[in-house]
C-alpha cells in the first residue's frame, strides 16, 4: 500500500518507476512449469531481483492464473504432461486480444533441432511462426534468465 | 473373337511383312539375271549352240520391267505405305511376269527338255509365301497350264524348237507325245504339292506368328504394370511422413489398376474398428462416415483375419454395413486386401470400379503383390516413427531431473539461498559440471542411437558443402574469439558437390571442428578446409594447433567413451562419443577419415568425402 501512495505521489515524474524498473521490482510473473523443482528455483532466482512471482504446474492453471490477473510476462515450460502443452497454451495466449502481448520465455529441455524433428504436430506448429518472445535452452542459467527477462520487460515498457 | 484393336495390330505387322518381301524380291531378281547371263554366256563359249540373241533379250527385258518395279516399289513406299492393296497388285504383277519370261526362257533353252523348267516351282513358292492360298493355288492352276501350251507348241510344230543340242534325247521318257504328257503330269503334280506345302506351312507360321503376338503383348502388359509396381514402391521409400505414403499408396494404386477409387483403412489400437486412412477416389459424403466397425460387418472381419474379398455386383447379396451408400458412390464392384505386415494386420486395402465383375484372378494376384509391399513401406515408417520418438521421449524423461537438479545446484551456487564458504562453493561447484557432464552424455548417447536409425534412410544427394558449412563457420568464429583462438575457413573454387545429405554434413564438421576448439588452448588456430582431393573425392580437413594427441591413443581415438588422458587432463568435460558420431556418418557416406597429431603440436583430421558425378 505504501507502495502504491509512493507510485502515485512519484507519479508525475516518474522516478519511483525509474528506480523500480532499475531493481526490476514491481513487475509480476507467470512461471508455469510441471515440474516444482524447476519452478521453485525459478520464483527464487525471480524474487532475488524483487520481481514478484506467480506459479502454475499446467496449462490449465496458467490459464486461470492469467485470467484472475494479466502478468507481465510468462515463463513457461514446453512440454509438460502432453507434449505440446505449453506451446498449445501460447497460442491460446496469441489468439487472445488481451493477452497477445505478453511477452513469453519458453524454456525448452529439447535443443532445437531435435524439435524440427519431432512429430507432425510441431512441425505444424513451428511453419506457423513462434508465438514465443524468446526460448531459453534447459538447464536454465539463473543469469541467462534474469538478462532475458529484464531485457523483455524494458521492451515492454515495464521494467 | 478379337478385338478390332488386335486384329488391325496383327494384320499391320503382316503388311509390314508383305511390303518387305516385295523389294527383297526386286533384288533377288538382279541376281537371277545376273546368273541368267552368264549361264547363257558360258554355255555358248563352251561352245554349245543356243539362242543367244534372244535369250540376251528376254534378261534385258527382265531387268527393264525389274527396273520399273524398283521406281513402282519406292513410290509405293513413300506414298501409300500403309495400304497393302497396292503392294498386293505388285506383287501379282512380278509374279505374272516373272512367269512369262521364265517361260520364254524355257522355250528358248529347249522347251520341255529344258534344264530350267524346274524353276516354275519358285514361282509358286512365291506366291505362297506373299499371296493367299488360294492365289497360290491359282498360280499354280497357271502355271501347269503354261505348261500345256508349251507341250502343245512343241508337238504341233508350232514355233520351231529352240535349245542346246547338247542335251541328248530329248525327251526322257522316251519318245513322243506320250512322254511330254508324262512330264506335263508329273510337273503338275509337282506344281500342286509344293503349292500345297507352301500354303499351309505358311498358314501355320502365320498362326504361331499370331501366338507370339499375343504373348508378346502380354508380356509387354505385365512389363508395365511391374513397372508402375517398382516406381510406386520406390515413391513410398522416398516418403517420410505416414499419411504423405499412404496417399502416394492410394493415389498410383487406383491409377495403375486403372479403376475409380482406392482406399487405405487402419485398425485403431483396439483393433475393434476400421478407420479411412487414406482415400482416392471417393467423395466427402463417403468418407464422412469415418469408420467401419468390425463386428458389424462379416467382410471386414474376414478381411482383417486375413483373407482377401472380390465383389463383382455390390448389390448381390448383403454384404455391408451400408450398401446404398456405396451404390450412391457410384461403385459397382471392389477389391478387398487385409494389409498384412510380418505378424499382425495393419487394416484393408482396397480399390473401387464403376464396372461390375471388373476383377479377374490376375487381378487380384497383381493388387496382392500391391498390398504387401504398401503393408510393409507403412509398417517400416510406423516402426520407425515408433522407435524416433520413444527415444526423444527417454531422452525428454532422463533430462528433466537433471535440468531440475541442475537449476537447484545454480541456485545455492550463486548464493541465492544465502551466502557459501569457499569449500561449499567449491564442492557445489564440482557438482554443477557433473550435472551438465552427464546431460551431454544423454545427449549424445541419443544422438548415437538416434543417428543409426537416420543414417539408415538417409539418401544421398549431391550437396554444395561450401553453403552447408558457411552458416556454420560464422557461428563458431564467435565461438573461438571467445576462447581467444583464431579460425580460418578455406573453400577451394569450383569445388565439385558432395553426395552427402546436409544435416549429416553440418554434424560432421560440428563434431570436428567443436572438438578443435576444445583442446586448444588460448591463442591457437583452428583451420577449416575443403578441397578437391583425387579424381572422385573431396578432402575435408580441420587442423588445430592444440594439445595433440599421443601415439598411444591413436589406435582407440574412435571407439565409444574414449578419451584420451592428455584430452581429460585439459578439459575434464567430454563424453568420448563424438568422433564415434563423426566415423558413423563417413561410414554412412562412403567416405575415410585419418587423423595426423603431434602431441603438443596439433591434430589434423582429413576426411575424404565422395564427389557427386556431373549427371
Amino acid at each position: 500500500m505504501i507502495r502504491g501512495q509512493a507510485r502515485g505521489l512519484a507519479g508525475d515524474f516518474g522516478i519511483l518507476e525509474i528506480m523500480e524498473g532499475y531493481m526490476g521490482g514491481g513487475a509480476d510473473i507467470l512461471v508455469i512449469d510441471d515440474d516444482r523443482d524447476l519452478v521453485n528455483s525459478i520464483r527464487i532466482i525471480l524474487e532475488s531481483r524483487n520481481y514478484s512471482v506467480r506459479t502454475a504446474f499446467n496449462g490449465k492453471e496458467g490459464f486461470e492464473r492469467i485470467q484472475e490477473k494479466v502478468p507481465d510476462l510468462i515463463v513457461l515450460d514446453v512440454m509438460m504432461s502432453t507434449d505440446t502443452e505449453g506451446f498449445d497454451l501460447a497460442y491460446r495466449l496469441s489468439n487472445n486480444p488481451d493477452y497477445r502481448n505478453i511477452p513469453i520465455v519458453m524454456t525448452t529441455g529439447f535443443p532445437q533441432k531435435m524439435a524440427e524433428e519431432g512429430p507432425e504436430r510441431f512441425q505444424h506448429i513451428l511453419g506457423e511462426g513462434w508465438p514465443v518472445s524468446q526460448f531459453l535452452e534447459k538447464p536454465v542459467d539463473p543469469e541467462d534468465l534474469l538478462a532475458t527477462v529484464d531485457a523483455l520487460l524494458r521492451e515492454a515498457g515495464k521494467g | 473373337m478379337r478385338i478390332g484393336y488386335e486384329l488391325i495390330r496383327e494384320q499391320l505387322f503382316f503388311r509390314k511383312e508383305l511390303r518387305e518381301r516385295v523389294s527383297w524380291f526386286i533384288k533377288l531378281r538382279w541376281a537371277a539375271i545376273a546368273f541368267g547371263l552368264a549361264g547363257c554366256w558360258t554355255t555358248y563359249l563352251l561352245g554349245q549352240t543356243l539362242p543367244l540373241l534372244p535369250l540376251n533379250l528376254v534378261f534385258l527385258g527382265i531387268a527393264a520391267y525389274n527396273g520399273v518395279f524398283l521406281l513402282v516399289g519406292r513410290k509405293l513406299e513413300s506414298f501409300k505405305p500403309h495400304e497393302v492393296g497396292p503392294f498386293q497388285v505388285f506383287a501379282h504383277a512380278q509374279i505374272t511376269l516373272d512367269l512369262l519370261a521364265l517361260y520364254l526362257v524355257i522355250y528358248f533353252t529347249g522347251g520341255t527338255a529344258s534344264p530350267l523348267l524346274i524353276f516354275v516351282i519358285f514361282h509358286i513358292i512365291l506366291a505362297g509365301i506373299l499371296l493367299s492360298p488360294l492365289s497360290c493355288y491359282l498360280y499354280g492352276v497357271l502355271v501347269i497350264i503354261l505348261l500345256g501350251v508349251l507341250v502343245a507348241v512343241q508337238e504341233l510344230a508350232l514355233l520351231p524348237r529352240q535349245g542346246i543340242v547338247i542335251l541328248g534325247p530329248p525327251y526322257p521318257y522316251g519318245g513322243g507325245t506320250l512322254g511330254a504328257v508324262i512330264l506335263l503330269m508329273t510337273m503338275a503334280g509337282a506344281v500342286m504339292v509344293s503349292a500345297f506345302l507352301v500354303t499351309t506351312l505358311k498358314v501355320s507360321l502365320r498362326s504361331k506368328g499370331r501366338e507370339l503376338l499375343s504373348v508378346s503383348k502380354e508380356l509387354e502388359s505385365t512389363n508395365a504394370k511391374l513397372t508402375a509396381l517398382y516406381s510406386m514402391v520406390k515413391e513410398m521409400g522416398s516418403r517420410s511422413e505416414l499419411q504423405e505414403l499412404m496417399d502416394c499408396a492410394t493415389r498410383q494404386a487406383a491409377r495403375i489398376m486403372g479403376v475409380k477409387a482406392c482406399s487405405i483403412k487402419l485398425l485403431d489400437e483396439r483393433r475393434q474398428s476400421l478407420r479411412f486412412a487414406s482415400t482416392y477416389g471417393l467423395s466427402e459424403d463417403y468418407l464422412s462416415k469415418g469408420g467401419v466397425d468390425i463386428e458389424k460387418s462379416p467382410i471386414n472381419k474376414k478381411i482383417v483375419e486375413g483373407h482377401p474379398y472380390v465383389i463383382g455386383r455390390i448389390d448381390e447379396k448383403d454384404y455391408f454395413q451400408y450398401p446404398e451408400d456405396i451404390l450412391k458412390e457410384g461403385i459397382a464392384s471392389l477389391l478387398c486386401l487385409p494389409l498384412k505386415a510380418e505378424k499382425m494386420i495393419l487394416g484393408v486395402f482396397c480399390v473401387y470400379s464403376d464396372e461390375t465383375y471388373r476383377f479377374t484372378e490376375d487381378d487380384i494376384e497383381f493388387f496382392s503383390l500391391m498390398t504387401d509391399l504398401t503393408a510393409i513401406a507403412i509398417e517400416r515408417l510406423s516402426t520407425e516413427k515408433t522407435k524416433s520418438w520413444f527415444m526423444m521421449k527417454a531422452a525428454h524423461q532422463l533430462r528433466s531431473p537433471l535440468n531440475a537438479l541442475y537449476s537447484m545446484l545454480r541456485l545455492l551456487g550463486g548464493g541465492y539461498l544465502g551466502p557459501l564458504d569457499e569449500r561449499q562453493k567449491e564442492v557445489l561447484k564440482r557438482c554443477e559440471l557433473r550435472v551438465k557432464g552427464l546431460g551431454s552424455l544423454i545427449n549424445d548417447l541419443l544422438r548415437v542411437g538416434q543417428g543409426r536409425m537416420d543414417f539408415a534412410r538417409m539418401e544421398p544427394h549431391p550437396v554444395d558443402a561450401g553453403a552447408v558449412l558457411a552458416p556454420l563457420m560464422s557461428a563458431y568464429q564467435s565461438q573461438a574469439l571467445e576462447k581467444g583462438l583464431e579460425m580460418a575457413f578455406e573453400i577451394q573454387d569450383s569445388l565439385p558437390k558432395v553426395l552427402a545429405d546436409e544435416r549429416l554434413l553440418d554434424e560432421l564438421v560440428t563434431n570436428l571442428v567443436s572438438n578443435a576448439i576444445k583442446y586448444t588452448p588460448r591463442g591457437g588456430k583452428v583451420r577449416v578446409a575443403l578441397t578437391a582431393g583425387e579424381r572422385d573425392w573431396v578432402r575435408l580437413e580441420v587442423s588445430d594447433t592444440g594439445i595433440g594427441i599421443s601415439e598411444q591413443d591413436l589406435p582407440r581415438l574412435f571407439s565409444e567413451f574414449f578419451r584420451g588422458e592428455d584430452a581429460k587432463a585439459f578439459e575434464e568435460q567430454g563424453t568420448g562419443l563424438g568422433l564415434v558420431i563423426v566415423k558413423e556418418i563417413l561410414d554412412t557416406l562412403g567416405g575415410t577419415i585419418q587423423v595426423r597429431s603431434k602431441k603438443g603440436q596439433g591434430t589434423t583430421f582429413s576426411c575424404l568425402l565422395p564427389a557427386a558425378r556431373p549427371s
